[in-house]
């Protein structure tokens, strides 16, 4: 377990979270219960994220694609052929991984930009898919998913399902921090900037990037099927384009690369915009505003490395200096 | 200090490294000329030419990171040109590359532990006593150990290059212009560290731009220009020959 420490920082906002999440499972209202499992799943999704772009290098913007057989696996395969939800969580998720090997081969061929492209239309090909589709209810959706259940205990419970859902978010960090620091995190990372020399220090550039997808697949599976289990209703809007882009501001606000950020960001971009929300049609500006400041003030995002960075020395006027204190 | 036996594993009659009509193609345009030598076991190969004359084609076509447009490669009598470059590197060829291969994000001890991680599992000996042996040719990188690679000055990214390389116990290893960009300081230094890796027993070839601090040892010497071989003889070029070699006017040989 040598390189497993994290920072102090990154322990204490970790320990912080947990003190929230086991605070709210006791005297939490409603709104906290759902804000935290919300930001839980999504965060977990960000984490596949990070494990994919941090690590591997692989700017995929095809994770909503994996939520989306999450999400509507579960609501038809449960809902509409009754099948127990369980089952069709796993039944999702080994369409989701026979999915990445498919794809993986073709699309993890193209790199940089090409790469994010190919991606985008996946995303964007699932979105109109399941908009159109008459398996998937078109642009009404399935609502009425049933619950999950333990023998007779459902996890219609708040409580319950907040447990659960940061059991998956604490899970897929751990996934991602073991991978991290192994040999395979060190593959990915000397992947992610050199193919070839990886190469020819012995690394299985094809194969480790596969890996990287299909376990960046599972998870996003399994948050977006929890998604759906938790608000009982599947719609295309849960995977259109705005949620593309709201998952790649959750990584950059929260640190890519950074272990906790996945966290922050997704409570950042889920919350900040509720706390406007007094603002009325402001309300979107405002949060643009904030996410521009984040980004100039700490261009590696809040839990980001910031060592080697100094385009924010060139990017920011003279006047701002005095706030760059903080920023480290 | 390595041993010279571990770089001799086997002995064959077949040379180390047999190259046969290797050719490279970017696409319409031929990088490299049908070529053809020999490295032997123990042995330095020192190729030589100008920008653009195919040098580090060859190295890359020989690693297996770019294909091929015609021709072979044989190690040590085994057909190894349609291994890819990943598995290329257990069989026991080596590639420093040109710009030293940094990898940001990874520390020193990662780049370290990535070249040990490539050697044959049968020639592998524990990760920290291979580490110790690097420290002892390159004694800075103890005091790197932890430290991103991105922080290393070129001299240092050199050497971790090439202990990166040595790591991977390989019988032949290929360098892309070690000198490049150094100071001549760190050229030594490097230089230095690769007479006594090669008086030890390792076979290199060695790409180089312009003229390098070699130890007197037995050397084959290939000069490229324009993808063509231009000079190909079992010594040194003198100046004069390499002048006029460089401005591309040299007799076939």
């Amino acid at each position: 377990m040598r390189e497993l420490r994290l920072g102090l920082v990154e322990t204490a906002t970790l320990c912080l979270v947990a003190a929230m999440v086991i605070g709210a499972a006791f005297f939490g209202s409603r709104l906290v219960l759902y804000n935290l499992t919300i930001i839980a799943l999504f965060a977990t999704v960000v984490i596949s994220l990070n494990l994919l772009l941090g690590l591997a290098g692989q700017a995929s913007f095809a994770q909503t694609a994996f939520m989306a057989i999450g999400g509507y696996g579960l609501a038809i395969l449960s809902k509409t052929f009754q099948v127990n939800p369980w089952l069709a969580i796993a039944v999702a998720v080994l369409v989701s991984l026979v999915l990445a090997l498919l794809i993986g081969r073709v699309l993890l061929r193209l790199r940089g930009h090409y790469l994010s492209m190919g991606t985008l239309a996946l995303a964007l090909g699932t979105f109109s898919f399941v908009n159109a589709s008459t398996i998937t209810n078109g642009g009404w959706g399935i609502s009425g998913v049933p619950p999950l259940l333990i023998g007779s205990f459902s996890f219609r419970d708040p409580v319950a399902f907040l447990i659960l859902a940061w059991a998956l978010c604490g899970a897929s960090l751990l996934v991602y921090r073991l991978l991290g620091t192994s040999h395979v995190g060190r593959a990915w990372r000397a992947l992610s900037t050199r193919q070839d020399v990886s190469a020819t220090l012995g690394i299985d550039v094809p194969r480790y990037k596969l890996i990287a997808l299909m376990i960046a697949s599972v998870m996003a599976t399994l948050a977006g099927a929890l998604y759906v289990s938790f608000t009982r209703f599947v719609g295309p809007d849960l995977y259109d384009i705005a949620q593309v882009i709201n998952l790649m501001f959750m990584l950059f606000v929260g640190g890519l690369r950074s272990t906790v950020g996945p966290i922050v960001g997704a409570a950042f971009v889920i919350l900040v915009p509720q706390f406007g929300a007094g603002l009325e049609r402001y309300q979107n500006l405002v949060f643009f505003l904030l996410l521009l400041l984040v980004i100039l003030l700490r261009p590696t995002g809040l839990f980001g490395r910031t060592r080697g960075t100094r385009a924010r020395k060139n990017v920011l006027p003279p006047w701002t200096l005095r706030f760059r204190g903080g920023a480290r | 200090m390595p041993s010279s036996e571990a770089y001799t594993r086997r002995g064959t009659e077949a040379p180390l490294l047999r190259v046969e009509n290797l050719s490279i193609q970017y696409g319409g345009v031929l990088a490299l000329q049908p070529i053809s030598f020999d490295t032997r076991e123990h042995s330095l190969t020192l190729v030589l030419g100008p920008n653009g004359a195919g040098k580090s084609s060859l190295l890359r076509a020989l690693a297996g990171t770019i294909p091929l447009r015609s021709g072979r490669i044989l190690l040590a009598g085994q057909d190894v040109t349609t291994v890819p470059a990943y598995r290329r590197v257990r069989r026991g060829i080596a590639l420093v590359p040109e710009g030293r291969g940094r990898l940001p994000t990874l520390s020193v001890r990662d780049n370290l532990i990535l070249g040990w991680n490539s050697a044959p599992s049968a020639l592998r000996e524990p990760q920290d006593a291979a580490i110790a042996e690097m420290f002892q040719l390159f004694p800075v990188l103890r005091e790197r150990l932890n430290q991103d690679c991105n922080t290393l000055s070129g001299g240092e990214m050199q050497m971790l290059a090439i202990a990166r390389g040595l790591l991977a116990k390989p019988r032949v290893l290929l360098l892309d212009e070690p000198s490049l960009g150094l100071a001549p300081l760190a050229i030594a230094r490097v230089y230095g560290a690769l007479g006594t890796l090669n008086a030890d027993g390792l076979a290199m070839i060695i790409v180089e731009q312009k003229v390098v601090p070699l130890p007197h040892v037995p050397l084959t010497t290939l000069v490229l220009h324009n993808g063509r071989v231009r000079f190909h003889e079992a010594r040194y070029p003198s100046d004069d020959e390499l002048a006029r070699l460089y401005l591309g006017e040299g007799a076939e040989s």
